[in-house]
């Protein structure tokens, strides 16, 4: 049982008049930082009937990655043997090195930008493991560790290769550790669309890029030269990142209109993330700057907040992220108008 | 007999069919024993009623869908083990070596 807290200040403009160190606002500020303490003590009574998901900001700073590379040398058993751990030298195998950076740049996306101490927000142990299979043209998370195969040579290269892939698998393990979007159908798209929006800021926090200069591509450079693609997908223009006569023309819908309703691969969880995923492009575009910020901030208290229920619809996860946008900027913020106009420009009914 | 097996999912969500047109009596006596060793009513025969079954599915893994003559099997790539595991895996190697397989939506390999 809580008793609800109304503030007659927002959180949100308490905490910007708490950060104002300009000496005329200086008893302005300190009243400030006074009445959020009253609102956070509050908010961590109430955050008590929130289902015990890991928070994604914790009072104490994220701790160091702690990362480890295995190699199943072309069998399928996990993790495989041991090849470098945290801290370790370069094994000069490039699928091993790119899968022990990729971790840590990841590991590094999550903590500067969001506060979240790895996957689980505890610090978890990130765990690798490369030449899965033979001639394995996949990566996946199993559920406790990213695995990559080494591609097949024909249509794909090695799946380490993307940096965006890497921080793709990942956001799989944020998300079933926080929301856990079930993987089918809409719930499973949105599932999808947030491991391909993390990919995309992990590839873009490292290439220091902001949403002008990002190519906001999935899975770029993966596809051999014989492949008439840039990449696996593309959130700006979803429909557009490949069209080949062997693999056939990227089949995702930029729009509700061109929903996709099929059974295939879970109810088309990689095909219809393409809504969700130019919703998230278009929030990115209006704002400018790096998406890894209010976009990113926003998606992350979504995903993380508790708000979400495991079989959300599209609506369901539009909702949230207009009332988080609110939550974090303000009702009347640009933040909030990019966020409702996004979805009404991909058709998503909030 | 015809045998195909269709794959879906994967992170890069490419659908691909690999098929084998099993006509002559050599043909048949090669395949029969492999289709005859997975166990066909045990497992769900469409996609849909694997996702039913299969709870909790691996982010990014395989679906495939495979058919022997008359018989239909669907299962993810981590049930895929065992006759099963045989069956595609031969079934791709045929395909492969009688001149690849067709990625693409709905069309069929070569034989």
């Amino acid at each position: 049982m809580h008793v609800p807290f109304c503030s007659i200040i927002p959180p949100y403009m308490l905490r910007r008049l708490a950060q104002q160190d300009a000496p005329e606002f200086s008893s302005a500020a300190s009243a400030a930082r006074k009445a959020l303490g009253h609102v956070e003590s509050f908010q961590a009574a109430r955050s008590q009937v929130v289902p015990p998901l890991a928070p994604g900001l914790r009072p104490e700073k994220p701790g160091p990655v702690n990362r480890a590379v295995y190699d199943a040398g072309g069998d399928e058993t996990l993790p495989g043997r041991p090849v470098r751990e945290e801290g370790g030298p370069a094994t000069g195998d490039a699928s091993a090195d790119e899968a022990y950076d990729g971790l840590g740049n990841t590991h590094r996306l999550y903590a500067d930008a969001f506060g979240r101490d790895s996957v689980d927000g505890r610090g978890l142990k990130l765990d690798a493991t490369v030449h899965f299979g033979k001639l394995y043209d996949n990566a996946f998370w199993n559920g406790s560790q990213m695995v990559f195969g080494d591609g097949d040579g024909d249509v794909f290269e090695r799946f380490t290769k993307s940096v965006s892939v890497i921080g793709h698998e990942l956001a799989h393990g944020v998300t079933q550790y926080t929301a856990g979007l079930v993987y089918r159908n809409q719930a499973g798209a949105l599932n999808e669309s947030m491991s391909d929006v993390f990919g995309a800021l992990v590839e873009q926090y490292v290439k220091n890029q902001t949403t002008a200069q990002a190519s906001w591509l999935i899975g770029e450079g993966l596809f051999t030269p014989k492949v008439q693609g840039r990449a696996l997908r593309s959130m700006k223009a979803p429909g557009t990142a490949y069209d080949d006569d062997v693999l056939g023309k990227d089949p995702q819908p930029d729009s509700m209109d061109s929903y996709v309703r099929t059974s295939a691969d879970n109810g088309g969880v990689h095909i219809n993330s393409g809504i969700p995923n130019r919703a998230f492009y278009l929030v990115a575009e209006a704002l400018g700057g790096c998406a890894w910020e209010a976009p990113g901030r926003i998606w992350y208290e979504t995903l993380t907040n508790g708000s979400l229920p495991p079989a959300a619809t599209f609506t369901v996860f539009a909702r949230a992220t207009v009332r988080a946008a609110a939550d974090l900027f303000g009702p009347e913020s640009p933040e909030h108008d990019a966020v409702g106009e996004a979805w009404e420009t991909v058709k998503v009914k909030v | 007999m015809k045998i195909k097996v269709e794959r879906t999912g994967g992170i890069a969500a490419i659908t691909r069919v690999w098929t084998v047109d099993a006509r002559t009596d050599s043909d048949l006596s090669q395949w029969q024993p492999i289709v005859e060793a997975c166990p066909w009513d045990a497992v769900p025969s469409t996609p849909r009623a694997a996702a039913a079954a299969f709870a909790a599915p691996q982010p990014d893994r395989f679906i495939y869908s495979i058919t022997a003559g008359q018989r239909r099997a669907a299962l993810p790539e981590h049930a895929l083990t065992g006759p099963w595991r045989i069956l595609v895996d031969t079934a791709r190697a045929a395909a492969e070596e009688a001149g690849g397989p067709l990625p693409g939506a709905d069309t069929d390999g070569p034989a």
